[in-house]
Parts: C-alpha cells; sequence; structure tokens
C-alpha cells in the first residue's frame, strides 16, 4: 500500500465520481417509482356497451391488466387483501388486456393464474383491449367500482408505488365504498405498464411512465 | 474468564511486543474482511442482477416490450455501489477509508435491494446482517457510517416514500425513531462484541508475547546449559536440536547431527540396553537415567550420565525426548585406575601377607630353639652367671617372639583376616589372670598392684577372651614398665553406660605430654621413648587399639604429666550366661596323679626342634618318644608302632605335613590316633585348615612348654580306659 498524493488524489476523484453517481441513480429509481401512469377518460357509469355481465344485488369491482407488468403485482396483492376483507359484497371481475396479434397463451401468466385464485374474483380476456377502452382504462392496475345502480364509485390504483405493496389510500377508498362508508378519496394514481401499445414518445408511455 | 488483572505483570519489553502482536493481528484481521466485503459486494451486485431479472425482467406497453429499469437499476447503480468498494480493498486494503466506504456501500446495497424487491420486508433483514457482517472488522467506528447510511435513508423515504419503508402512505415521525432505534439496538450489541473481541485479541498478544518471551528464555537457557542438552523425536528418534554444550562433546556440529539418530552415535558395546531404554520409554516411562558411551567424531570415546524425558505438547501427548548428558569420561577414567590400584594393592597385599607367613615361619624355627633350650637350661640349676646368660637370651628371645607376633596380629587385622571368638566374657575373670601373670613383674619392680574393692563380680562384657587378655596385659605391662620403682598401678571396672563396660588401668607414671597423645597408637612409634632404657616394640598400643575396635570397643587415655596416665578400653556389656547354666557343671581340673602316659610318635625334620621335645618329654616318666625325621618313615612307623599320640611338623622334606595328616586318616589303622601339629606358622587360615583336617590340636613355635605339656596329658588321658580316669 503507497499513499502517494496521486493516490489519494485518484481515490478522492473516485469517491466524489461515487457519490455523484449514486445520487444520481437514487434520483431515477426515485422519480420511476413515484411516477404514475396514464388514467384516460373514465365513464362515470357503467358502459352500456361492456358485454361484461353487471349483477345489480350488489356493487361490481373492474381491474384492467397488462398479463406480463411487474407492477401489477402488488396491485393482484392487494386486490386479494381487498377481497378477503369484503368477502359477498362486491363482484369482481379481472380484465386481462390482450392486444391485437398476440398469440393465444400470450395472457397466459403467473399473475393471471394468481388473479384467478382470488376468491370471488372472475378472471377474463379482454381482446384488443376493448373493454379496457370502453372503461376509459389506459395503465395496468387501474380499478374501477361502481355501485348496484352501474354509477361509478371509485377509479384509480390500489398501490402506493410502483410495484409497492401495503396500505394504500386506493385499497382504503375500495373498501369503504364497498361497505358504503365515506371515502377520503375517489381518484388515485396508477401505477403500472401502459395497457395499450401507444406510439407516444411523452413520459410515462411505458412501466417506467 | 480472561486474566487480566496477570497481564498487568507482564514486562514492559513484553508490553511493546503484545502491542505490536496485537496491531498486526489487527491488521490482518482488516485486511480479511476487506477481502471478505469485495467478494460479497461482488456476489450482491450479482444477486441484485438475477433479482431484478427474475422478478421484473421487462417492462409493457401493450404487446410491445422493454427491458425493465430494475434491471438496469441493478447493473448500473448495484455496480457503482459496488465496484468502488472492491477498487478499494486493492489499492487500500486494511485502511479506515476502505472499511468506511465498505460500510456505506454495503448499506446503499440494502437500499438498493430494498427497492429492487418493492420493499418487501424481508429484505429489510439484509440491512441486519450487513450490520453484523460489518462488526467482522472488529472496530465498532464502521458501525457509525453504516448507521447512519440506515438512518438517512429511513428518514428521507419516510418522507418521500413512506410506503416503501413502512408499508403506509403516511408515516408518523415515531416510525423512522423506531425502526433506527433497532437498528441502533443492534449497534449497541454488536459494539459490545466488538470491544470483548478487542480484549481477546490483547489478551492473546499478551499470551503470545509472554510465551515468545518464554521461549526465547528456554532457549537461551537449552543453548547455555552447561550440561550437554537434545531434543529427540519421538516418532522416529532422530535429533531435533542439540545446545552447543552436546556438539562440543560429541565433536559433531548441530548441522550433523539433526537428522541422524541418537543410537548411530552410541558405542556398539551400549547399542542394546540403549535400545532398551527407549523402548521403556515409549511405553511410558517418564524418566530413565544411564551411564553410556557416546562415540566422538574423532574415533574417542565420551563417557556420559544420559537422563532422558519426555516432552509432552499442550494436551498432555508424548511429543519429543529431552536428553541430558554430562561428562564422566574423567570419573570414568578414575574409577578404572581406582580399580587397577586396587588389584595393585589386593595384590601387594597378598605378598605382604605371604612374606609374614615365611617370615614368621621362617623366624619362629630358630626361635622354638632359642626358647626352647633357654627354658631347659633355667630348669637345670644354672649358676648365677649362667642364669644370668640365660636371662639374657630368654629376654631377647621373647621380645624377638613378640614382635613378630604383633607385626603379625597388626597384619592380621589390616588385612581383615583376624579370627575373633567373641562371647560374653567375665571380666573379673580375665583381669584376674591378667593380674596374676603381672604380679611378678610388678613385684620386681617394688611397684603395686591394684583392684578396685568394689568391682562387681558378674560384670560381662561381649570379646574375645585371649584377646582382651592380650589388650589388659599390653596395658599393665606399659604401667608397670613406664612407671617408676615403687610406683603403683590400679585396675577398675565399671559400667560407663546402660550398653557399656569400661575398664581402667591407672598409673602414677610421668604421664604423657599432651601434644603426643595423638602419636600414642600409632605403630613403631614409641614418643621418644627409645632412650629411656624400657624395652618395647612401638606395636602394644596400636595392636591394642586395633584389637579393641575389632571387638566392637573403644580405647582411650587420660594423662597429665608428672601425674600418670588413665588408659580405658570399653566394651559392649552383657549378661551373665552362667545364670542360665546349670550349676552343678564344673570345668575339669588337671591332676598331676593321673597324668597321662603313653606312646608319642614326633615326626619332625629340625633337629633342634626334635632334641628339645626330646630333653622335654625325658622329664615326663610313662612317655615312650618315637622320632622320625621324614614324612614317609613317620607314617611307616605309625602303621607299625601304633602310638597313642602323634606330634607333626608341616614342612617335611618328603611330604608336606598336611598329606601326612591326610594319610594318618585315610588309614583305618592309624585313623584314630590324634596327632597334633607342632608349626611355626600360627596364621588362623592355616591353623583353622589344619584343625578341619583331622588335627586334635594345633601348637605353635616356639612351644609354651606348660601348654605343650597340658595337650599333651589331655590327650592321653581321653586316650586311657574311662575306668581309668573315673
Amino acid at each position: 500500500m503507497i499513499f502517494s498524493r496521486n493516490n489519494v488524489f485518484i481515490t478522492a476523484l473516485l469517491g466524489a465520481a461515487w457519490m455523484a453517481a449514486l445520487a444520481f441513480g437514487a434520483r431515477v429509481l426515485f422519480k420511476y417509482e413515484t411516477t404514475p401512469g396514464r388514467t384516460g377518460v373514465i365513464s362515470a357509469r357503467w358502459p352500456s356497451v361492456s358485454i361484461i355481465p353487471r349483477p345489480t344485488d350488489k356493487p361490481t369491482l373492474v381491474m384492467l391488466a397488462h398479463p406480463h407488468c411487474p407492477c401489477t403485482r402488488a396491485s393482484v396483492g392487494e386486490l386479494a387483501q381487498i377481497m378477503a376483507r369484503a368477502v359477498g359484497k362486491v363482484n369482481a371481475y379481472v380484465l386481462f388486456v390482450k392486444p391485437p396479434g398476440a398469440g393465444p397463451d400470450w395472457d397466459d401468466t403467473d399473475l393471471r393464474r394468481s388473479a384467478a385464485e382470488i376468491p370471488g374474483v372472475t378472471v377474463l380476456t379482454d381482446e384488443n383491449g376493448t373493454e379496457a377502452g370502453r372503461f376509459g382504462a389506459e395503465t395496468s392496475g387501474h380499478t374501477l367500482v361502481f355501485d348496484r345502480n352501474g354509477a361509478l364509485v371509485f377509479g384509480g390504483g390500489i398501490t402506493a408505488s410502483r410495484g409497492h405493496a401495503g396500505a394504500n389510500t386506493g385499497e382504503s377508498a375500495v373498501l369503504a365504498a364497498l361497505k358504503q362508508e365515506p371515502m377520503l378519496r375517489n381518484r388515485t394514481p396508477v401505477f403500472g405498464c401502459s395497457l395499450t401499445n401507444r406510439s407516444s414518445t411523452e413520459e410515462g408511455k411505458l412501466c417506467s411512465n | 474468564m480472561f486474566e487480566l488483572a496477570a497481564l498487568s505483570a507482564i514486562p514492559e519489553a513484553t508490553s511493546d511486543r503484545a502491542e505490536e502482536l496485537f496491531q498486526q493481528h489487527q491488521r490482518q484481521i482488516f485486511r480479511q474482511t476487506d477481502q471478505l466485503f469485495a467478494r460479497l459486494m461482488l456476489f450482491q451486485w450479482v444477486a441484485c442482477i438475477i433479482i431484478a431479472l427474475l422478478v421484473s425482467p421487462r417492462t409493457w406497453d401493450g404487446g410491445a416490450s422493454q427491458i425493465h429499469i430494475h434491471v438496469w437499476s441493478a447493473i448500473l447503480i448495484g455496480g457503482a455501489i459496488s465496484l468502488f468498494p472492491v477498487w478499494m480493498t486493492r489499492v487500500w486494503p486494511g485502511t479506515v477509508a476502505t472499511r468506511h466506504v465498505i460500510a456505506v456501500a454495503q448499506m446503499l446495497m440494502s437500499a438498493l435491494l430494498i427497492a429492487l424487491t418493492g420493499g418487501r420486508i424481508e429484505t429489510h433483514f439484509h440491512v441486519f446482517g450487513s450490520l453484523v457482517i460489518l462488526s467482522f472488522y472488529r472496530d465498532w467506528r464502521v458501525l457509525i457510517p453504516a448507521t447512519v447510511v440506515v438512518a438517512l435513508d429511513h428518514f428521507l423515504r419516510g418522507i418521500y416514500l413512506p410506503y416503501s419503508v413502512y408499508g403506509v402512505l403516511s408515516a408518523s415521525p415515531w416510525r423512522s425513531i423506531e425502526h433506527a432505534g433497532w437498528v441502533v439496538f443492534e449497534d449497541i450489541f454488536l459494539i459490545i462484541s466488538c470491544f470483548r473481541s478487542i480484549r481477546e485479541m490483547r489478551f492473546i498478544a499478551n499470551r503470545t508475547a509472554a510465551l515468545e518471551s518464554s521461549d526465547q528464555r528456554s532457549r537461551q537457557l537449552f543453548d547455555d546449559a552447561p550440561i550437554g542438552m537434545a531434543v529427540v523425536a519421538l516418532d522416529n528418534q532422530k535429533f531435533k536440536q542439540i545446545n552447543g554444550r552436546f556438539a562440543e562433546m560429541v565433536g559433531y556440529s548441530e548441522q550433523e547431527l539433526v537428522g541422524r539418530t541418537p543410537l548411530e552415535i552410541t558405542h556398539p558395546d551400549d547399542l542394546a540396553e540403549s535400545e532398551r531404554l527407549v523402548q521403556a520409554m515409549l511405553r511410558g516411562t517418564e524418566r530413565c537415567c544411564v551411564e553410556k558411551r557416546y562415540l566422538r567424531k574423532d574415533g574417542g570415546i565420551l563417557w556420559a550420565t544420559r537422563t532422558a524425558c519426555i516432552i509432552r505438547d499442550k494436551d498432555g501427548n508424548p511429543r519429543d525426548f529431552l536428553i541430558m548428558v554430562e561428562d564422566i569420561t574423567e570419573r570414568k577414567r578414575a574409577e578404572a585406575a581406582l580399580r587397577d590400584a586396587k588389584v595393585e594393592a589386593d595384590r601387594a597385599n597378598h605378598a605382604k601377607s605371604e612374606f609374614l607367613s615365611r617370615m614368621s615361619h621362617e623366624l619362629r624355627t630358630p626361635l622354638n630353639a632359642i626358647l626352647g633350650f633357654g627354658q631347659l637350661l633355667e630348669r637345670q640349676n644354672p649358676t648365677a652367671q649362667q642364669r644370668a646368660r640365660v636371662d639374657h637370651i630368654m629376654s631377647a628371645g621373647r621380645h624377638l617372639l613378640n614382635l613378630i607376633n604383633e607385626v603379625l596380629d597388626i597384619s592380621r587385622i589390616e588385612a581383615g583376616h583376624l579370627q575373633l571368638s567373641v562371647e560374653p566374657v567375665a571380666v573379673t575373670e580375665v583381669l584376674e589372670e591378667a593380674l596374676d601373670l603381672m604380679r611378678p613383674l610388678a613385684a620386681d619392680r617394688a611397684m603395686q598392684l591394684h583392684v578396685d574393692a568394689q568391682m562387681e563380680e558378674d560384670l560381662y562384657v561381649l570379646t574375645d577372651r585371649q584377646r582382651l587378655k592380650q589388650v589388659l596385659l599390653n596395658l599393665l605391662t606399659n604401667g608397670v614398665k613406664y612407671t617408676a620403682i615403687g610406683g603403683r598401678v590400679a585396675v577398675s571396672v565399671q559400667r560407663s553406660g546402660p550398653t557399656t563396660t569400661r575398664i581402667v588401668v591407672n598409673d602414677n607414671g610421668p604421664g604423657i605430654a599432651p601434644e603426643k597423645l595423638a602419636r600414642l597408637f600409632t605403630p613403631f612409634d614409641r614418643l621418644d621413648v627409645e632412650q629411656s632404657g624400657v624395652e618395647g616394640t612401638g606395636l602394644g598400643l596400636a595392636l591394642c587399639q586395633r584389637l579393641i575396635h575389632a571387638m566392637a570397643g573403644d580405647i582411650g587415655v587420660k594423662s597429665t604429666v608428672g601425674k600418670g596416665s588413665a588408659f580405658w578400653i570399653e566394651l559392649p556389656a552383657v549378661g551373665s550366661p552362667l545364670k542360665a547354666l546349670p550349676r552343678n557343671r564344673m570345668r575339669a581340673t588337671d591332676d598331676p596323679s593321673t597324668a597321662g602316659a603313653g606312646k608319642i610318635l614326633y615326626i619332625e625334620d629340625n633337629l633342634s626342634n626334635l632334641t628339645l621335645v626330646e630333653q622335654m618329654l625325658a622329664e615326663q616318666p610313662g612317655i615312650e618318644l618315637l622320632t622320625a625325621m621324614r614324612g614317609g618313615l613317620g607314617l611307616d612307623m605309625a602303621r607299625q608302632h601304633s602310638p597313642d599320640l602323634i606330634l607333626l611338623d608341616l614342612h617335611l622334606p618328603d611330604l608336606r605335613g598336611h598329606e601326612v595328616l591326610a594319610r594318618l586318616r585315610q588309614e583305618k589303622g592309624t585313623r584314630d590316633i590324634p596327632v597334633i601339629v607342632i608349626s611355626a606358622d600360627a596364621t588362623a587360615g592355616q591353623i583353622k585348615r589344619l584343625l578341619a583336617a583331622g588335627a586334635r590340636s594345633y601348637l605353635t613355635k616356639p612351644l609354651d612348654i606348660g601348654e605343650f605339656f597340658r595337650v599333651i596329658d589331655e590327650t592321653l588321658r581321653s586316650r586311657q580306659p574311662e575306668a581309668a580316669v573315673a
């Protein structure tokens, strides 16, 4: 080990660069985790053209999801929490968007299987994202709650940030809607991949949008 | 429990070495832990990438996808976190800066992992694990930057992304404190652990320094020992180490001996014994000592006392032999010289004994004629002038005889050949006999002989009767001779202790000067009285001392010049043996009226001796004397005349006396004839041999006429019919 001035200088220089790189990386990660996806124009009532049946005996929950989105795992996890705490109080659907040209097994993912295992949840395939378009959802994990009359009572994400599970405002709002209790917020940001392929260059077009 | 108190007693020099060892150990730990973290960093980086690829490999936009930002984060941020500290471990190993950079990087890696796994609570354990691994440095200061990074991370996330660390959107400030508290909680125990480790390291360093010092001292003692020392391996029995003295003894250097076995330099005659001892030690004998010979490099022989013992390791298992060698070559040479000298002395002693025996015989034979004829002349009523001349002859003859006897006695005692017949002896009886013999001499000098009137009658001592009498006669004779005419000699006997009896001979003679007392018992030293006109050989007291010591007694003297001397002898006291005997057992006494008569054959080649005995026996009526001057003739006469008694000389011209005696005992006709040997050889061994061969008695020349007649009478009487005796 030689304590030469050059060595010390190089080390100090590298140390400074190291800290700068780490600060930059932390900022990028932080920005990514805290930037929500686009929510689109959400219909205030149950779309009349939707082919999904809506029983009128209880509220209906619809989650639009991308079958390959890693961030949506946290949303499915939160949905499982909601369903466990609102057994028999809601009709729940998870619609996995299948883009045009996708193969028959494209949406056969572990995420879909996880969702299918949640009691009371009906998993459907949304061919070409038709239903997503009818509901106005553009980001995976977008969750909508309609009352027995078909009126939208909640619309947004049920995770606090990208891919992070845990208690959050969206989850609380859904549970309150299902129990017909007052909600703090009925709109929350959605964190997930884009449901449809857009050639837009604007920020947030992918999962990092 | 560490013996910290004992460490305070470590000398300063050792303490400096302990500090050096401690720092050396600490640097080693820092470097080793740096290397550990270098590998861990690289492993964690790869793990991050793998986790990112597994959990979130791609991000999607409808049907299109691209690599997820988590993968890029794992590669780029993870790489940035890892590579710099790894570089530091290469460039600055073991330094404070490296340790602290590693601490920061390790905590940042925890943060990255938490982010990549979506804030999974399980990933938070990485933080606690990392703190524990950081404590491997045994430097509590490293925990500070690590803890600061964790606290900052939680604090900032608590503000901006509370759900990423707490799982809720809005966390109370106390939540951050609680999380930091758990980290500090762990830090406390890790810091305690670090301090303990440091104490252990210091303890080990102190111990090592003390051991090094001890080893150094042991090595110095080994090297500087005045005896030869060597360490021999137990497994192959080869030298491992030798000291300078050993090398000097055997003439080999340490390099020449290491790798060889002690048996290779052992004398061939000692190999078997050495091998046997080695095997005994291998079987468990802890220590053995032997005198053996080593072969020196120059071909010489080293005699040595070799002591070997087992050296054990810290677990008590035998490891080596320690051999200690002491040079005894000089001692062995001295012993050999002593042995040779003893052999030479024995040979000289034997020659002396032979000389004395011959001298005794050669001197006694003419003395026999001188004294015998002198005694006959005394009995033939000589004139006054003749008597005076005969007295001169007898006096000179007796003086010469005494001298021969005393020289012979001293010679026997010094050679350990003195035959003693030690038995309980009544002191008063022996004393009376001695006094009776001394009275004529005392009367001639007008001296008084006094005996203690209160002397006990039954005082017995354990002694040889004749020798005690000899000693008493010597002391009494000295008292009478050296005391002026008209003087006084007194004898007393008393118990001097519970087991001793003392006989004291007092005189009122001139006394002996104190400076001469030490020479009193020296042979032939007459204390300068040669000019006094008193006859003496200078051997009497020397012989008395040796005789008394041979009988387990003691002898001494007290003397005052001008007042007289008191010679004493002390002997072991015993009880009276007569008390245990029947009271009516009486000793037979000589009776002149029943004096023996018969036929006597005297076989003797010396004419003077023959004539002497003829004349002596001519005075005895009833005795017929036959003579023969050769052994063969004597045997023939014995067969022919069947004498009642045979007197036999041992030195005959044709046959030796032993052979004549043996033939007499073998033949039927002569077997029962008693034989009395008359010889000038007065050695005890000779007497014993002849008596054992069948002689009835043994008379020594010059003959004591009284003793001669007594023996003759006893023998002849025993040959007469019992009725006549009765």
